[in-house]
C-alpha cells in the first residue's frame, strides 16, 4: 500500500508538468494583455505601458517566461508574483485559502450528512410519498443554479428586513478579534452560502446514493445475509450501505478541486472572500502567474483527491487491494 | 494681452494670499450645495468594487486604491466643489511668472502628517522627483513632465516654497498639480534618493503593510485592512481643514470601505443598511427611487456630470476594406449616419432618462470651456439620412434591401461593443436596428469592455462603441482629440512614424489639420480668453466633422442614507475632489 501510494505520488510530477504547459499555453492564447485594462486611464501613457511590460518581463519570449516560472517553483518554491498586487502569488493565495477551505469543508460535510441518509431513505421507500417529495425537491435543486438560489435567499432576507445579505460578517465584525458575538454573527451569515452552495451537492449526492443503494440491495450477498437470518438493520448498515457508499468515496475525491473553481459565481453574488473570484479576475486580467498557479493548484488537488479516494476505497472495501 | 494676463494673475494670487493667512484651510461657501455646519463623530461605510492591489497609490494603476487614497492624501491644489476652479490645498498660494514658465508654490505652514511629523517642501520635492516624475513608477506621470521633449524641473526655494520651471508655457500645468504628495520619511527607503532602484518604489506599501506605515495628510488614516473584505480608516487628528465655524474636519470619526464586487450585491447591502452611500447606474435607478418614494430611509440624488465617459460611435477611417475606409473617412457619410442615431430613444430606454445630450469633447456642464453645439447634433430622421446617403452615391443598386458602397459591395460592417456593460449591448442593438431600416447592415461583434481600447488602438475594427472621459480642461485630453495623438484611434494613419515624432500631417483632412494646430496653440497660450476661442473653434469643427459621433452624457446618480448630512455627489476617483470630510452623521 505504501509503495503504491509512493508510485502514485511520483507519477504526479510529469502529469503536473504537462498540465503546467497546457495552462501556460491556454493563458497565452487569450487575446490581449494584462495592461489592456489600464489603457483608458488618463495616467497611462505609451511609455508607461512599455515600462510596465518590461518590469513584468512580458517582453521576454514565451518559453523564457515559462521556464523562469517553473524554475522558480522547483528551485525556491516561488510561484511567481501577481502583476496586479506586486506580491508573491503563494502569499496572496494563502491569504484567501482559510475561508475557502472552511466553507468548502463545511458545505461538503453538511451536504454529505443530509444527502446520504436521504439517499438511503429514498432508495428503501421507493414508492412512498416522502421519497417522491424528496426526489422532486432534489430534481429542482439540481436544476436551479447556485447563484440563483443565492439571489433568491438575498431577496428573501431583504424583504424580511434582515441585514445579513452577503459576506460572512456584518461590517462591524470584519477585522475584529473573535468573540461570541462574532461567532453568532458568522452563523447568522453562514446559512445562506451553506444552502446556496450546498443544495446542488445535496441533490446530486442523494441521487448517487439512491442509485447505488438500489444496485446493492438486490445483490446476492444482501439476499444471503437476509437468508442467514441477520436482523434487517444489520443487513442494511453492515452490508448494503457499506458497499453502496463506495462510488461516493471516489466522488468525494473528485470534489476537491471545486474548492477553487466550483463556486465562482455564487461567491461573487454572495461576496464571499474565497479563491474562486480571485481566479476569475486573474483570468480576465491575464494576471498570468496567479491564474497559472491556481489552475495548477486545482489540478494538483484533483490528483491528490483521486489518490485519497483510492486509498479510502481500499480501506472501505476489502475486495480492493494493491499488492 | 500680455499685461492683461499679468495683472489677472497678480490679482488672483493676491486674493489667495489674503484668504489663506491662517494655516488651516477654511472650507466655506458651499451653502448653495446645501452644506451646513455638521457635528463631529460617527461612522460611514462605503463600497469598494474590489480589493485594493496595494496601498501605495503610485505603485499600481487601480481605481479601488484610488478611492481609498483620496481619503489619505492631498495634492498641492484641489477643485472647488461647485465651480471646479482650482483652489489652494497643500499649497497655500502660488505665483505664475508672466511668461507662464515658472510656477512657485508657497506651502501651507503647520501641516502635519498623520503620524505627527511636519510636512514641508522636502516631501513635495521627494514626491515629484522620486515618484511622480519617475518613469519606473507604474502609476507615476513622468510623461506629463516633458514638454516638446524637454524636462520640467522642480527645485526647493526654502522650507516652504517649491518652484517648477517649464521649458515653455503650459496653461493646464496648474490644474494637473493635484498629484497626491507622499511622506518622504516613510518612503525614502524605497526611492532612488534612499539608494534603491527606480523601480523599487512600486514595492512600497503592499497590502500586508503595517497600517502605521501608511502616512498621509488626508482627512483619514489607515486603521486596518482585512484581505478581500474591508478597509477601515479613522479620522486624521492632524488634518488641515476646518469648517466655516472653525471646527476641525473631517466630521466623521471613521470611514469603512466594504469590498463588494457585484453591483447587485452592493445594492442589496445598501438596502440592508450595511452601506451608507452608493453610486448607482441608470438601470438601478427606478427600483431604488421607487423604494425612496415608498419611504425607505435613503435618498437617490441625481446630478449632471462633468467627468465621466460619454459613449460614442467611431468609424475606422483606416478600415481594412478599401471601400469602407473611403466612406468612413468622408465627413458627409458620418453626418448622414448621425441622423440615424436615435439619441432620444437611447437616453430614454438605455439610461432610463438619466442622461442628456453630449457635447463634443467637452461636457455641457463645463461652463469654462463648453460651446453649445446642440444644433449640430441633428435630429433622428431616417428619411433625411437616406437622402444624404443617396447623394453620396450610396444606394441599393442590386435590390437586396442593403445599400451598396460605390463600386458594388454591400454597405455592411462590424460594430465592436463591450458585452459586459450595462449600456453598450443595448445601444449597439438600437443602432443596428435603425441602421438596418436605412439599408445599412451592421453585424454586432462583442468583446470585453476592458478590451475595447486595445482593439481600437490596434485598428482591429470597422466601427466601435467606446467611451472617453470628459475632463475639466481639453488640454488634459489632448492625446485623444488631437489628430495623430496617442489615443486618436479612429484614424491611426495620422500617427507619427516614431513615438513622440511629428504626426503624419499628410494623412490628415483639412479639418483635422486645423484641430491639430488648435491643440498645439492652446497648449502654450497663456491667455484664457484666447484658449477659450481656440477650443470653441475645435468643438465646432468636431461637431461638424464628427471624428467620432458622441451619443449621450450619462448623469451621476448616488444613493445616500438619511443618516448623513452635507452629501455632495461622490465623483469617484478624481484627485483633488473630495467632499467626504464635510459629511456628518446626524
Amino acid at each position: 500500500m505504501l509503495s503504491y501510494a509512493l508510485r502514485r505520488i511520483l507519477g504526479m510530477i510529469p502529469t503536473l508538468l504537462l498540465i503546467s504547459v497546457v495552462c501556460f499555453i491556454v493563458i497565452q492564447l487569450q487575446p490581449g494583455s494584462f495592461l489592456d485594462q489600464y489603457l483608458e486611464d488618463p495616467r497611462v501613457t505609451k511609455e508607461t505601458v512599455a515600462t510596465i511590460t518590461r518590469q513584468l518581463g512580458l517582453d521576454q519570449p514565451l518559453w523564457v517566461q515559462y521556464l523562469t516560472w517553473i524554475k522558480g517553483i522547483v528551485t525556491e518554491g516561488n510561484f511567481g508574483y501577481s502583476f496586479a498586487n506586486g506580491r508573491p502569488v503563494a502569499e496572496l493565495i494563502w491569504e484567501r485559502l482559510g475561508w475557502t477551505v472552511f466553507l468548502a469543508v463545511l458545505t461538503l460535510m453538511v451536504s454529505w450528512l443530509i444527502a446520504i441518509p436521504l439517499g438511503i431513505y429514498t432508495a428503501l421507500n421507493r414508492y412512498g410519498i416522502g421519497a417522491t417529495i424528496t426526489n422532486f425537491l432534489g430534481y429542482i435543486s439540481l436544476a436551479v443554479p447556485d447563484f440563483l438560489v443565492a439571489l433568491l435567499l438575498i431577496a428573501l432576507v431583504l424583504s424580511a428586513g434582515g441585514t445579513n445579505v452577503g459576506g460572512l460578517f456584518s461590517p462591524q465584525y470584519i477585522g475584529e478579534p473573535w468573540s461570541w458575538a462574532k461567532v453568532l454573527d458568522l452563523l447568522n451569515h453562514l446559512w445562506i452560502p451553506m444552502i446556496a452552495i450546498g443544495l446542488e451537492g445535496v441533490a446530486g449526492l442523494m441521487r448517487q446514493m439512491r442509485a447505488s443503494m438500489l444496485d446493492v440491495i438486490n445483490q446476492d450477498y444482501v439476499r444471503t445475509a437476509r437468508a442467514k437470518g441477520l436482523a434487517g438493520r444489520a443487513v442494511l448498515w453492515r452490508h448494503a450501505v457499506r458497499n453502496a457508499v463506495n462510488p461516493l468515496i471516489s466522488l468525494a475525491g473528485l470534489s476537491l478541486p471545486t474548492l477553487i473553481s466550483g463556486t465562482i459565481i455564487a461567491s461573487i453574488v454572495l461576496n464571499l472572500p474565497t479563491i474562486g473570484p480571485y481566479l476569475y479576475d486573474s483570468l480576465l486580467n491575464k494576471d498570468q502567474y496567479v491564474a497559472m498557479t491556481l489552475l495548477l493548484f486545482s489540478a494538483l488537488l484533483l490528483l491528490i483527491g483521486n489518490l485519497l479516494s483510492d486509498l479510502a476505497l481500499a480501506w472501505a472495501d476489502p475486495r480492493i487491494r494493491f499488492e | 494681452m500680455f499685461n492683461y494676463s499679468r495683472s489677472t494673475l497678480a490679482l488672483i494670487s493676491l486674493a489667495l494670499i489674503g484668504g489663506a493667512l491662517a494655516a488651516p484651510k477654511k472650507v466655506d461657501g458651499y451653502n448653495s450645495l446645501g452644506v451646513v455646519k455638521g457635528k463631529a463623530g460617527g461612522n460611514m461605510t462605503l463600497a469598494l468594487g474590489d480589493s485594493p492591489q496595494s496601498l501605495f497609490y503610485y505603485g499600481v494603476i487601480d481605481n479601488n486604491l484610488g478611492l481609498i487614497s483620496q481619503q489619505l492624501f492631498d495634492g498641492l491644489v484641489e477643485f472647488n466643489f461647485s465651480t471646479y476652479k482650482i483652489e489652494p490645498a497643500l499649497a497655500e498660494s502660488w505665483t505664475i511668472s508672466p511668461d507662464g514658465k515658472t510656477y512657485t508654490f508657497k506651502l501651507r505652514q503647520g501641516v502635519k502628517w498623520s503620524d505627527g511629523q511636519a510636512f514641508n517642501a522636502d516631501d513635495v520635492i521627494f514626491s515629484y522627483k522620486n515618484i511622480i516624475m519617475n518613469p519606473e513608477a507604474r502609476a507615476g506621470d513622468a510623461g506629463n513632465f516633458k514638454l516638446d521633449g524637454k524636462d520640467i524641473t522642480i527645485k526647493k526655494v526654502d522650507a516652504n516654497t517649491v518652484q517648477f520651471n517649464l521649458p515653455r508655457a503650459a496653461p493646464a500645468f496648474l490644474l494637473q498639480q493635484r498629484y497626491f504628495i507622499m511622506p518622504q520619511h516613510k518612503l525614502a527607503k524605497f526611492s532612488q534618493d534612499g539608494g534603491a532602484k527606480a523601480a523599487d518604489i512600486n514595492n512600497a506599501w503592499p497590502t500586508n503593510v503595517a497600517p502605521s506605515e501608511v502616512v498621509g495628510t488626508g482627512p483619514f488614516k489607515l486603521a486596518s485592512y482585512t484581505a478581500g473584505q474591508k478597509v477601515s480608516l479613522v479620522k486624521n487628528p492632524n488634518y488641515w481643514k476646518v469648517d466655516a465655524s472653525g471646527t476641525q474636519l473631517p466630521y466623521l470619526n471613521s470611514l469603512d470601505f466594504l469590498i463588494i464586487r457585484d453591483p447587485q450585491a452592493q445594492v442589496a447591502q445598501f438596502l440592508a443598511g450595511n452601506l451608507d452611500q452608493l453610486n448607482i447606474s441608470g438601470a438601478q435607478f427606478p427600483d431604488l427611487k421607487s423604494k425612496e418614494v415608498a419611504g425607505a430611509p435613503f435618498k437617490v440624488v441625481r446630478s449632471t456630470a462633468l467627468f465621466g465617459s460619454p459613449p460614442f460611435l467611431a468609424y475606422n477611417f483606416d478600415a481594412k476594406d478599401a471601400g469602407l475606409s473611403k466612406l468612413f473617412g468622408d465627413a458627409r457619410f458620418r453626418r448622414a449616419m448621425q441622423n440615424a442615431v436615435d439619441r432620444d430613444r437611447i437616453i430614454d430606454t438605455v439610461y432610463n432618462g438619466l442622461a442628456s445630450l453630449p457635447g463634443h469633447g467637452v461636457a455641457p456642464v463645463n461652463t469654462q470651456w463648453y460651446t453649445n453645439t446642440k444644433a449640430q447634433l441633428g435630429k433622428f430622421d431616417l428619411a433625411a439620412a437616406g437622402k444624404a446617403l443617396d447623394a453620396l452615391g450610396v444606394k441599393d443598386t442590386n435590390g437586396d434591401g442593403i445599400r451598396n458602397v460605390p463600386g458594388g459591395k454591400n454597405l455592411e460592417f462590424d460594430l465592436t461593443y463591450g458585452t459586459d456593460s450595462s449600456v453598450y449591448p443595448a445601444i449597439a442593438t438600437i443602432l443596428q436596428s435603425d441602421f438596418k431600416k436605412l439599408g445599412v447592415q451592421v453585424n454586432l461583434k462583442g468583446v470585453l469592455s476592458s478590451k475595447l481600447l486595445s482593439t481600437g488602438l490596434a485598428g482591429d475594427y470597422e466601427a466601435i462603441l467606446a467611451a472617453f472621459g470628459d475632463q475639466p480642461d481639453p488640454e488634459l485630453r489632448k492625446p485623444i482629440w488631437q489628430p495623430g495623438g496617442a489615443l486618436y484611434y479612429w484614424h491611426r494613419s495620422t500617427q507619427p512614424a516614431t513615438d513622440g515624432g511629428t504626426p503624419n500631417l499628410a494623412k490628415m483632412a483639412p479639418w483635422e489639420k486645423e484641430i491639430y494646430n488648435i491643440f498645439n496653440s492652446a497648449a502654450t497660450t497663456t491667455s484664457a480668453s484666447q484658449r477659450k476661442a481656440l477650443y470653441t473653434r475645435w468643438q465646432l469643427l468636431f461637431a461638424q466633422n464628427l471624428p467620432v459621433t458622441p451619443i449621450a452624457k450619462p448623469e451621476n446618480i448616488g444613493a445616500i442614507s438619511n443618516k448623513y448630512g452635507n452629501y455632495i455627489y461622490n465623483l469617484g476617483v478624481i484627485p483633488g475632489y473630495n467632499p467626504v470630510p464635510l459629511i456628518y452623521q446626524k
